[in-house]
């Protein structure tokens, strides 16, 4: 499926582009600024911890030495030989464009849904603030964000294998990906043309799996080193840098003996999600997707900006449900509120010395349940929707929770 | 329970009478906020202040520095005298090439080594030179380290006498007692911090290049690096004598750049040493300068403290050399002698012995007491806990008229088809005997009469509008912080009368949108779109504001007062005079209706006409050399984009000829008629 290029497409397209460009060649100090702010880049995903491993790797070291690099090796070989502008801006336009045919290949069972117009939603990624910014901030979560992208796409299409090697693709990067199997299956089963069966498609999974982390064996020698830095950083969560998810203060605050338990807890909570919502939604997998990546954002070990992008990028492909919620303007004007005053309470915390890690732990409190109300309140706005399927008589009539 | 939940949700549902509470309660909010601030000065509201810091004991110890020391401080001042050069002459009518007054720059700088070399420490100096509007400001600064004989050189106080102080006045006694304290301090073995002895040439910009440098922030090619450097700096005092005889009183000065206060102890340090041990009287934001100054308590002179430090806050700008420190986090006071009193300039060394030694008991950076706190007399204060709520509050107000006016945005109003047309004689009937009536009747008795049918908003011409318009508000900030001055007063001229005349021209062009088929969403925007922009716009204003209000709540504060007319205004389709009247109103509260304010003030109060540009150029400075951004970004920024919007909307009443049944305004009418 290709995109039709009419004028609007290319504007949208080479305006984002442009922008990028622009600012990135304007003024060089705001990637530096960008990149060092803790709402963009966290240990895994910072720029400036990868310059430091490929500064290691070029230099015949192994880039897990010192304890700051927590990424696969696989982006150093990236990075060794392209210039890093160029590879943010080009993926975040391939994202766009993936998006683009998701959204045009998209047909959703209910009478409310109207053909998308794929460039609206490619421009609704392209121009989102939280995605232009993790951009500039050269987040190396964008890597991450292109193989889940790229996985929906061609389970949409009907590319199983190019889906399950895209998504052991994303699990090799950073892990946490591993847990969009299940609906990305049921995706790709759902799919008439496809004839290949599940354990064969989830063999293959496990391959491509095998085959990247072999593939590290021929990069780095310390092929421990790279297990126990990059998934083990994620698992165990080390680096307890401030981040704008849940974690790390709890994990700074908890006495070191209920440390294990509480990380079996949190990660407990993460996975949890999975099997519940696959079964409940299973006629629409890619909400699924969207719902869990929505949650990734909150719950995850290490979220940042670049990951509520990845959710907001998918989330237009639900408008048509906009008339079913009921909390849009809330969870928004929490978004905007948390988004400001991030960055507010950081800098009072860390430079001007008048508060402290309260402060901004609050914050992302207070961001995290505007997501978590965004995400429910869609939920919620799809489930009415399948309600209203199967209960014509009760259109546009309220309903209350007994 | 349930009771109560079915009675609200059957209120939710379709009640017109909800929808005309938020207004009230926007306008009640912003009343609220401001009687809050009124209410600080009261002796309920504010509080006595005290030393949290148990480390300090302040005025605990002896102070020797006296007796000989005050004929070693003459012989400085007159060593001193002969180097001043054509500096002394601070009327600056004497011209002097570029080339004398750095020779002159040069020998100060010599002899001010000189002398603390002769003191026993180790010196070095700093060359800097900022350019800001076009004007060079350069100078050299001078300074000497006393290690520690107790300390590890890991922590270090700066005491700092200016050449200059910020009004220009030629700092005449405090340098050589500065010079002095140095070399009573050498003699003392009992320092655990070193002191840092730091004379700059003038009090914005030396301060501001010493401590960049110290920190290593600075650019190298204007500013010189440090060669000589001592541990993490935990506090400054600088000193500010700036005649020869003596003194009355001490004033504090404590505000820094951008707001931000010093630790409530050092403050009160300061305070307990002069008023309790050396019996000086303290003054804080002028306070010498009252009509009625004796009655420091009376509550018109708390409250005009508390209004000049709230104003001093939100400006942002230096106060005294002190403040550059403060971008650092180190806490720093200026004490300026002030009076004609019997106070000599002993006491004042005197002090600044007391309050080094009650900084050098400090085992940690102090931060027990407050760091957000508003004076109203030096020993009277509010924390933020008891004012913060004001500013708050009326950024809430902006914020519930957003959430109100978009409530409005998603609904059209339509009659409902009448079904009881007995009620309605009824009513009718009702409405000509009175009010007495009204009361009698049940509430439940009420059946809506309107009708909501919901509607899909439109969002994209509104947040593409303000979009643009915030963005655009960064030109008239480039301009401000890049132009010289020359240029400024002309381009500024043209901004201010262009910012009159545009909302205007956008209302105008807004409606004659082209109807094209590439781009549907940007066409002539509809009534509800109207409605959107406003609400959008008030929950940005309301959103910066309470951001603003945690980084600098004096600025937030004024803000929000000045923006009131923005919540309330609206479009009056149609036109008339009441959208010219609500026009009017919003040009003189507005950025350009603040500006000539003050040229007219400056001009028939003071007779200047350069008032505006001043302050301009002070701002422009401001924004070069202390990063000093709150009243810049936030009167470009903030304010005139969201007045642009109000304004604009108002003016839209010229110029569309809406129907008002469709007007979501006509709620309001409707609903009032209903009720009554």
């Amino acid at each position: 499926m290709a995109i039709s290029l009419d004028r609007k497409t290319a504007a949208i397209y080479a305006g984002a582009a442009l922008l990028r460009l622009l600012v990135l060649v304007a003024f060089p100090d705001l990637s530096d600024f960008l990149g060092e702010q803790v709402e963009i880049s966290t240990p895994i995903s910072s720029f400036k911890r990868l310059q430091e491993g490929l500064f290691l790797y070029q230099h015949g070291l192994s880039p897990y030495d010192g304890g700051v690099y927590h990424q696969a090796p696989l982006l150093l070989v990236i990075f060794e030989i392209l210039p890093s502008a160029l590879v943010f801006v080009a993926l975040d336009l391939s994202n766009a464009a993936s998006l683009h045919m998701i959204a045009e290949g998209l047909h959703l069972p209910t009478p409310r849904f109207r053909k998308l117009d794929g460039s609206i939603i490619a421009a609704a990624y392209l121009f989102n603030p939280f995605t232009i910014l993790s951009c500039l901030g050269k987040s190396t979560s964008i890597f991450t964000n292109t193989a889940i992208i790229q996985a929906v796409l061609n389970a949409q299409s009907g590319n199983a294998f190019r889906a399950m090697f895209s998504l052991a693709i994303g699990t090799y990067l950073s892990m946490y990906p591993g847990l969009l199997l299940p609906p990305t299956l049921l995706m790709i089963l759902k799919n008439k043309s496809q004839s290949t069966a599940g354990p064969i498609l989830i063999m293959s999974y496990l391959g491509a799996l095998a085959a990247l982390l072999s593939a590290t064996l021929v990069l780095t020698d310390g092929f421990w080193d790279f297990i126990s830095s990059c998934y083990g950083a994620q698992l165990t969560v080390t680096d307890l840098t401030p981040n704008v998810g849940l974690w790390w203060y709890f994990f700074i605050e908890i006495f070191d003996s209920f440390r294990d338990f509480f990380i079996g807890v949190f990660w407990l909570h993460l996975a949890g999600y999975v099997g519940g919502l696959t079964l409940r939604l299973q006629d629409q997998p890619l909400f699924v997707i969207t719902s869990l990546l929505g949650l990734f954002a909150i719950f995850k070990p290490y979220p940042s900006i670049a990951d509520v992008s990845l959710y907001l990028g998918f989330l237009p492909m639900y408008s048509h449900i906009l008339p079913l919620t009921r909390y849009t303007f809330i969870a928004a004007s929490v978004l905007l509120y948390s988004t400001l005053l991030g960055p507010a309470f950081y800098h009072l915390w860390i430079y001007a010395g008048s508060g402290n890690a309260n402060f901004f732990y609050a914050i992302t409190l207070v961001w995290s349940l505007g997501l978590t109300i965004l995400v429910g309140d869609t939920l919620f706005a799809v489930l009415r929707d399948e309600w209203e399927i199967e209960r014509p008589e009760m259109r546009g009539k309220s309903v209350r929770q007994i | 329970m349930g009771l109560i939940r079915n009675s609200i949700s059957r209120l939710r549902k379709d009640d017109p009478r909800l929808l005309r509470i938020p207004p009230y309660l926007s306008a009640l909010c912003i009343l609220g906020g401001i009687v809050w601030i009124l209410l600080l000065p009261l002796n309920e509201y504010s509080r006595q202040t005290y030393i949290s810091e148990n480390a300090l004991l302040p005025g605990q110890v002896h102070t020797y520095f006296g007796g000989s020391e005050q004929n070693v401080f003459r012989a400085y001042r007159q060593e001193l005298a002969t180097v001043l050069g054509p500096a002394s002459t601070s009327s600056g009518n004497v011209t002097i090439s570029k080339k004398e007054e750095r020779d002159w720059e040069n020998k100060r700088s010599v002899k001010i080594q000189e002398l603390f070399r002769n003191a026993g420490l180790k010196t070095a100096s700093q060359h800097y030179s900022y350019t800001s509007s076009g004007e060079t400001y350069e100078g050299v600064n001078v300074y000497a380290v006393l290690h520690a004989p107790r300390g590890d050189g890991t922590e270090a106080i700066v005491l700092l006498a200016p050449l200059k102080n910020i009004d220009n006045d030629l700092n005449t006694n405090g340098v050589p007692l500065l010079i002095s304290l140095a070399r009573y301090f050498k003699r003392w073995s009992l320092w655990s911090k070193d002191i840092i002895f730091l004379v700059t040439p003038d009090s914005f910009a030396g301060p501001q290049a010493w401590i960049d440098a110290y920190h290593s922030t600075h650019d190298p090619r204007t500013v010189e690096d440090l060669s000589l450097k001592s541990g993490a700096l935990q506090a400054a005092v600088c000193i500010d004598y700036p005649f020869e005889h003596r003194f009355e009183t001490l004033h504090i000065a404590y505000d820094g750049i951008n707001g931000a206060l010093p630790n409530l102890d050092l403050f009160n340090t300061a305070v307990t040493i002069a008023s309790g041990q050396m019996g000086i009287g303290t003054s804080i934001q002028f306070q010498h300068t009252y009509t009625d100054r004796d009655s420091q308590s009376s509550y018109p002179s708390r409250l005009q403290t508390l209004v000049r430090g709230m104003a001093s806050q939100a400006l942002g700008q230096a106060t005294g050399p002190h403040s550059s420190f403060m971008t650092y986090h180190i806490d720093a006071i200026t004490l300026t002698a002030i009076g004609q009193g019997w106070q000599d300039e002993m006491a004042f060394g005197r002090t600044i012995e007391s309050i080094c030694r009650s900084l050098n008991n400090l085992l940690e950076k102090l931060h027990q007491s407050f760091f957000f706190y508003l004076l109203m007399q030096s020993n009277r204060f509010v924390s933020i806990g008891t004012y913060l709520p004001s500013a708050m509050v009326i950024a809430a107000a902006y914020t519930i008229m957003a959430i109100y006016l978009w409530v409005l945005s998603g609904y059209r109003v339509k009659e409902k088809p009448i079904v009881a047309v007995k009620g309605k004689a009824e009513q009718s009937g009702r409405e000509k005997e009175g009010d007495a009536d009204e009361q009698t009747r049940p509430a439940f008795e009420y059946s809506p009469k309107v009708e909501f049918s919901p509607l899909d908003r439109r969002l994209v011409l509104p947040i593409t509008l303000l979009a643009a318009i915030h963005l655009a508000s960064l030109i008239p900030l480039y301009l401000l912080t890049s132009l010289t001055l020359k240029a400024i007063p002309s381009t500024f001229f043209l901004l201010a009368s262009f910012t009159v005349v545009l909302p205007i021209i956008l209302a105008s062009a807004l409606p004659e949108m082209p109807n094209n088929t590439t781009l549907p969403a940007v066409a002539a925007p509809t009534n509800e779109q109207y409605v959107l922009i406003k609400s959008l716009s008030l929950l940005l204003l309301g959103l910066f504001l309470t951001v603003l209000a945690t980084l600098n709540f004096s600025l937030s504060m004024f803000l929000g007062i000045v923006c009131i007319p923005l919540a309330f205004v609206d479009r009056n389709p149609g036109g008339g005079r009441a959208s010219i009247l609500q026009y009017l109103l919003l040009l003189i509260f507005s950025p350009t209706g603040l500006a000539a304010g003050l040229a007219a003030y400056g001009f028939f109060s003071i007779g200047r006409n350069d008032v505006l540009v001043d302050w301009l150029q002070k701002l422009a400075f401001g924004w070069d050399v202390w990063w000093s951004w709150g009243v810049p970004v936030g009167v470009l920024c903030i304010w005139l984009p969201a007045w642009i919007v109000g304004a604009t909307l108002v003016a839209t009443s010229w110029f569309t000829v809406g129907s008002t049944q469709e007007n979501p305004r006509a709620v309001k009418k409707l609903s009032t008629s209903r009720v009554r």
